[in-house]
């Protein structure tokens, strides 16, 4: 055999050797972000090891089937939004075959039309990945040509559809045009600006030092309240104060004491020894707070946690996949070990995250007591504190010289009605009532997608509805966290108003 | 190839017996084309009238006691019988391709509902011209040929021309009780 033969030969089983282990991460388990086509955009990071969240057809299926599957995943976590939204372009608009002409222009009947996955270089705000004048593909030709419908639009560019502050493709519940004729021309802001729901949240009667010593006497404190195995630490003072402020919260008001959280399934008293935890898991806290949870689950804080993100692909199933028919769990745990799958991602942290935030709160992970204080009914950390300990944008920052802070301070300060006061929480988790209850969303970012969303839970409470358009599409106004008035005036009221009562001839020269 | 895909045959069978409508053809191997859209358009047609004589028009326009509104959710008002229809069309595309069906016309008032079609736009003329004639016809969209049936869709009570007549966005305001003011559209692939 001949040198070069041997040669040949080894760098043949060499490549063969490579691809084996290339293949392995791809096919079987394993962490795959080295085969990543580009990295995915807006909060998809945080999921996006988990490729088979949104990549669910099966090996060697049709591109058809595979943009049909990768669709479907959208709308598992992305539905109830869309809905809420009163789409005004949804998916169903478009599947009727007369809209097939429509389909070569903007194919409305994929998400992905718009919205591309691992286009880094072409993304825009909104995850769009289409040329900011995408509108004109439709509405600039025939029946549909908008500039001959509105004379209002005869001049206008299609690019200015969308970033005026006049129109979303989805969600236009504040903007449609006979909203905009109901509510013009109110006062900027209102007499007596109070958000109701906030007001609603924020009236309970603090309870008591006596009130909190008599509630402590009266139950079976010893056994239930404290807890019986000695605690990793010290906590002797500590614990006398929490059990203070637990006795004000409302979870003593529901009788759900000590165990109900550290030892959620003990029934007996060696059941709680037994099985008691110092470290509350989110799960628990879930199993009550279940709207918030699925709320939070929703949103950038704790997508992660969202039942539809894919599950590590097991050690059991590739080794089925490569023959072996009943593996040992010792093999098992050696294949997952060797595998290394980094799905599911584990809690989001702040140094994960694509923006700027406090280099001290990197490594905090974020749970319901990242936010919360468990023991203690305090709702004013989790609305403005805990959101600045890694929130350190200018937005942020310039909140402590805002108008909102002032009446927020003022509230806190007895000076003002419950429900005066705006803080982050009011904006970005505004509260609302369902049959009789206040639930908060712990979706933080679905007033901002698009900022037009938070019209109607959030602004039309004080403000009026054309300052708080002029003032979302203000950046600047943005930044200072709104201490000022709106730099421009978007003239959609304007010009819906002109349609229904027009002005007589010459009344505005 | 003007036969129906048997799946539905048996249901369109029971709604056949349902609406009074005798189809021997419904027992034979498959049934025309024809005969499929006119039965489902005879159900639509039913329900449509049914919804604004005795829903919208008595409550919204004899009796006053409550608004229907396109904004039927902000205006807590009842649904307009042209979302009414549009709503069920897109319930039945989630479910099927089989068949598609949606309310156009010449003169809407929402622009979405004016003809996208060659076809369409031949089908509206043709019955908006022919009172009580229906107008069937094949066309081709996206490499799949359909059948195409456009039926007239009549003014059944005052709420249909008093609203369509008063609208800011209506093309026309003389239409009369009784007037073609649009057309329902069905279409069946006939490739499958």
């Amino acid at each position: 055999m001949t040198r070069t033969r041997i040669l040949w030969i080894v760098w043949v089983l060499g490549t063969l050797f490579v691809a084996t282990l290339f293949a392995n991460k791809l096919f079987f388990a394993g962490n795959r972000t080295a085969v990543l086509p580009g990295q995915t955009a807006g909060a998809h990071h945080q999921i996006e090891v988990s490729c088979d969240t949104c990549h669910t057809s099966g090996p060697f299926a049709s591109a058809k089937k595979i943009k049909k599957d990768i669709n479907k995943t959208c709308v598992t976590c992305h539905k109830e939004e869309l809905a809420a939204a009163d789409d005004s372009h949804p998916l169903k608009k478009f599947t009727n075959p007369r809209m097939a002409s429509y389909w070569e222009k903007v194919d409305g009947r994929f998400c992905t039309t718009c919205h591309a996955e691992h286009q880094p270089e072409i993304t825009s705000p909104a995850m769009v990945t289409l040329q900011g004048d995408f509108c004109v593909a439709c509405h600039s030709e025939g029946d549909q040509d908008i500039r001959k419908d509105r004379a209002s639009h005869a001049d206008l560019t299609f690019d200015t559809c969308a970033s005026s502050g006049c129109h979303n493709y989805h969600d236009n519940r504040a903007l449609y045009e006979d909203f905009l004729v109901k509510h013009a021309g109110a006062p900027w802001v209102a007499a007596s600006p109070v958000h109701p729901t906030e007001a609603l949240a924020h009236s309970y009667t603090p309870v008591s030092a006596d009130q909190i010593e008599t509630y402590l006497a009266s139950i079976d404190a010893p056994a239930d309240v404290v807890p019986a195995p000695a605690p990793a630490v010290d906590l002797a003072v500590d614990l006398n104060e929490i059990t203070h402020d637990w006795a004000a919260s409302s979870h003593a008001a529901a009788d759900v004491n000590c165990s109900g959280c550290h030892a959620p399934e003990a029934e007996t008293q060696a059941e709680i020894d037994e099985q008691w935890t110092d470290l509350v898991t989110e799960a628990t806290c879930a199993s009550c707070h279940k709207d918030q949870m699925r709320s939070f689950s929703t949103g950038k804080h704790g997508m992660r946690r969202h039942p539809k993100i894919a599950k590590p692909r097991s050690a059991k199933d590739a080794l089925k996949f490569l023959g072996v028919k009943k593996p040992s769990k010792e093999l098992q745990a050696e294949v997952a070990k060797y595998l290394n799958d980094p799905t599911n991602p584990g809690v989001m942290t702040p140094d994960e995250a694509l923006i700027h935030l406090n280099p001290e709160a990197a490594h905090n992970s974020l749970t319901c007591a990242t936010c919360h204080t468990p023991h203690r009914q305090d709702t004013q950390r989790a609305a403005v504190e805990a959101c600045t300990t890694c929130h350190v944008d200018d937005h942020t920052r310039a909140y402590f010289d805002s108008p909102h802070y002032d009446l927020w301070q003022a509230e806190l300060a007895g000076d003002l009605p419950a429900g005066s006061g705006v803080t982050c929480a009011t904006c970005h988790m505004p509260k609302s009532e369902s049959r009789d209850k206040v639930v908060t969303d712990h979706n933080q970012t679905a007033t901002l997608r698009p900022n037009e969303k938070m019209i109607r839970p959030v602004c039309q409470a004080c403000h009026s509805l054309g300052f708080a358009i002029d003032a979302l599409a203000d950046d600047a106004l943005i930044q200072n966290n709104f201490s000022g008035q709106p730099s421009a005036h978007i003239p959609s009221i304007d010009w819906a108003l002109d349609r229904v009562e027009p002005p007589t001839q010459g009344a505005n020269q | 190839m003007t036969r129906f895909s048997t799946k539905i045959k048996a249901t369109l069978a029971a709604a056949a017996v349902a609406t009074g409508v005798s189809a021997p053809q419904a027992m034979a191997e498959g049934m025309e084309f024809q005969t499929v859209t006119d039965l489902l358009h005879l159900v639509m047609s039913s329900d449509r009238t049914v919804y604004t004589r005795m829903i919208v028009n008595r409550l919204a326009v004899q009796e006053g006691v409550i608004k229907a509104s396109e904004h039927f959710v902000d205006d807590k008002a009842l649904v307009l019988p042209a979302q009414m229809f549009r709503f069920g069309s897109e319930l039945v595309a989630e479910s099927t391709d089989e068949f598609s069906y949606s309310l156009l016309s010449l003169w809407p008032i929402n622009k979405q509902n004016a003809p996208t079609t060659d076809l369409e736009k031949e089908g509206l003329e043709y019955i908006a011209d022919n009172p009580g004639e229906n107008f069937y016809g094949e066309e081709e969209l996206g490499g799949v040929t359909y059948f195409t049936a456009v039926y007239p869709d009549v003014a059944v009570a005052e709420a249909c021309y008093a609203c369509h007549n008063d609208h800011k966005d209506s093309p026309r305001t003389d239409f009369q009780a009784g007037d073609v003011m649009g057309g329902v559209v069905i279409r069946i692939p006939m490739d499958s």
